[in-house]
């Protein structure tokens, strides 16, 4: 494309700069020059500067400035045929004032320096007209409106692919954020019933129990010492049940049926709340718990968790027969 | 014209309130647990609203405004720790595929990490709700926590009860109030799904045995409207509305020792009644570390943990940028140490 339209550049420079002549405009900046070129005396240094200058200038031009200022006249017929609306007399003026550049001794730089305007004016009505073609390197002028265009559907895309990329981040954001429903489902009920059980059973127990001092007032001596003899009855009958472990062990609290409530070893122990372990345990239990984790020695010193190690292994390998019995950490 | 000014104005001091709490519980004994709630790394919002509601659930021994910062890490919680006399952890941190809750002993471990399936916040539970409640009261006691399903006398879930049971205080029934019972935390253990649902929830005691407009009557302290109605007598006999769809669980009653406010009398029958407080979250038990967030892995629900104890968890890990490296020191040591007394 970018070749095209500069092939078509160069068929049409010589024409426009001939209908640039043919303006008024074109015409005033003429006469101008020819009225400065009256009064100031160009010395030769100066000349060949303006020369080197138009020079140069037409140099950026893509055709040869040399070359069109000579093929100008010769071509200028041919052009005129081609554009309509061309008046005869315009044409004339031009090959007067073009000769008229010629003949004067000083005009040559002069000219060619109005040429290099003219070529700035082509440049800027090219540009004007370029709308026409796609040229990604042409003028920018002309390109701005669709550029712009593109610009802001880039951006609207791009924002699209960020607000996505947003709702991404937020759905990972909110991963497991569940919001709960309006109604009890039967999930729900069942957890409900399950804590309630627990709560009531608690309170039975508190019940049960601070029933039992009712009549008492701890802060009374003799009837403190009496609240006393009677729960360590209570608790020594409750461990001559088992086989008199001589260690409270925590995990028959969490033995205690389904439901484990925090209150007190002891205070379950005296409920008889706590169902005994299963009879498979029956031996290990006054070492505490099986698992080392569960002791309240565990990791307190190395030599612990050398038998840990060691009861680990044994556990597993006992993991089909169920909870394992050996507990071989006694020194 | 000069200003006057009040010259009685006094810079505003905060008081300085010595809240030293005791460590020990000064009925029953017991030392009293305490916990540090916080996250490792940045949690999106969703997930710093769990993390105050897990904390408010946590109340009254733990630092509801714990400020962290980014460059805190695991050590520097461990040795305000120790002077706090806490005595456990719950961390939040969140992966790509989930977020990961941490429950640690201080200082020494173990330490169980929980996959967050699901969860609500305690917001979204009042939402759902009718009337949500919140007594002013409510979260001056600790809770009470009821562990269900978790006697298959697998090992680790044994760890897991006695780690939720020291969590909070220990209650002795002997000399405890009825009316400190405000909440209950339940921990339910699915066999199925070996999934755990965590629920909170504020006990509500309601007398029974009567009317509930009389029941309102005595709550509420309000006249009521009796335009309707010809006799006195009709609004006690007559029975309002829901009075019989609210049927007395009889499984959901209980006597009460003392009494528990003003409506609740002791040596009364009362109904309990459980509303969720929130949050709601489902987990799951990844795995168990001997030390805290360190040590080898005594428990993984990708293979057999207990087996191989320097056995590292591939999926469901949770990288911390600061800590690993003084992990991997640990690590090494205790490998060390193994090995000699192998």
């Amino acid at each position: 494309m970018a070749e095209e339209s500069h092939l078509v550049e160069t068929g049409n420079g010589p024409k426009k700069r001939s209908r640039l002549l043919k303006g008024k405009k074109a015409k005033k900046k003429q006469r101008m020059v020819h009225g400065t070129s009256e009064k100031i005396k160009i010395d030769k240094k100066m000349k060949k500067l303006f020369q080197k200058r138009a020079r140069e200038y037409n140099s950026d031009d893509d055709d040869d400035p040399g070359i069109t200022a000579e093929n100008e006249n010769l071509l200028s017929p041919e052009r005129d045929e081609v554009e309509e609306g061309n008046s005869d007399v315009d044409d004339a003026e031009i090959e007067v004032s073009e000769g008229e550049g010629e003949e004067d001794g000083v005009q040559p730089g002069i000219t060619k320096f109005t040429e290099g305007c003219r070529a700035f004016r082509m440049a800027f009505k090219k540009i004007t007209k370029e709308n026409l073609t796609a040229d990604p390197l042409g003028p920018v002028l002309s390109r701005q409106k669709r550029l712009l265009a593109e610009k802001l559907a880039e951006e609207e895309s791009e924002q699209k692919v960020k607000g996505e990329s947003k709702k991404d981040k937020k759905l990972v954001q909110e991963k497991g954020h569940v919001k709960p429903d309006k109604y009890l489902d039967s999930h729900e009920k069942f957890l409900i019933g399950v804590a309630t059980k627990g709560v009531v059973k608690l309170f039975n127990a508190v019940n049960k129990a601070q029933n039992a001092q009712k009549g008492l007032d701890p802060s009374r001596f003799k009837d403190a010492k009496a609240i006393r003899k009677r729960r360590k009855k209570a608790f020594f009958s409750e461990l001559s049940k088992t086989s008199a472990p001589a260690q409270v062990d925590l995990v028959k609290v969490i033995d205690v049926d389904e439901i484990v409530s925090s209150w007190s070893l002891y205070s379950v122990m005296l409920l008889g709340l706590s169902k005994r372990d299963k009879p498979s345990r029956g031996q290990g239990d006054s070492e505490g718990p099986t698992w080392a984790p569960l002791r309240d020695s565990y990791m307190l010193t190395s030599s612990k968790l050398k038998d840990w190690d060691k009861m680990e292994d044994t556990s597993l390998k006992e993991d089909g027969a169920g909870v394992s019995l050996d507990s071989s950490d006694d020194e | 014209m000069a200003r006057f000014q009040n010259k009685k104005r006094k810079v505003f001091v905060k008081p300085v309130v010595n809240k030293k709490q005791q460590n020990v519980d000064h009925v029953t004994g017991d030392k009293i647990p305490k916990s540090f709630v916080f996250s490792r790394g940045k949690l999106p919002s969703s997930l710093k609203h769990l993390q105050a509601d897990i904390r408010k659930m946590m109340l009254p021994f733990t630092a509801l405004n714990l400020k962290e910062k980014r460059r805190n890490n695991l050590k520097d919680f461990l040795n305000v720790a120790g002077p706090m006399g806490v005595t456990h952890f719950m961390i939040l941190s969140k992966t790509e595929s989930a977020p990961f809750l941490r429950v640690a002993r201080t200082p020494q471990g173990p330490t169980l990490t929980f996959k967050i399936h699901k969860y609500s916040l305690a917001v979204d539970i009042a939402q759902s709700q009718l009337r949500p409640r919140s007594p002013k009261d409510l979260f001056k006691n600790s809770p009470l926590i009821v562990l269900s399903g978790f006697g298959t006398g697998e090992p680790h879930l044994k760890l897991t009860t006695v780690m939720f049971q020291n969590i909070f205080p220990a209650i002795d029934i002997n000399t405890v109030k009825l009316s400190s019972c405000q909440r209950i935390v339940l921990l339910n253990y699915n066999k199925d799904t070996k999934l755990i649902d965590f629920r909170h929830y504020s006990i509500r005691l309601q007398p029974i045995g009567v009317t509930r407009r009389i029941r309102k009557f005595v709550q509420n302290h309000q006249v009521p409207d009796l335009s309707s109605l010809q006799d006195v007598c009709d609004f006690l006999t007559k029975a309002g509305y829901g009075s019989e769809s609210e049927a007395d669980d009889e499984a959901a009653t209980v006597s009460l020792a003392s009494d528990v406010g003003r409506v609740n009398k002791a040596s009364t029958k009362s109904a309990v009644k459980l509303q969720e407080i929130g949050p709601r979250i489902t987990l799951q038990l990844m795995k168990i570390e001997e030390g805290l967030c360190t040590g080898g892995v005594i428990y993984s629900e990708y293979g057999n943990g207990g087996n191989n104890k320097k056995q590292e968890v591939e999926g469901g890990d949770i990288e911390e940028g600061n800590e690993d490296e003084e992990d991997e020191d640990v690590k090494d040591v205790e490998e060390d140490e193994d090995v000699e007394e192998d």
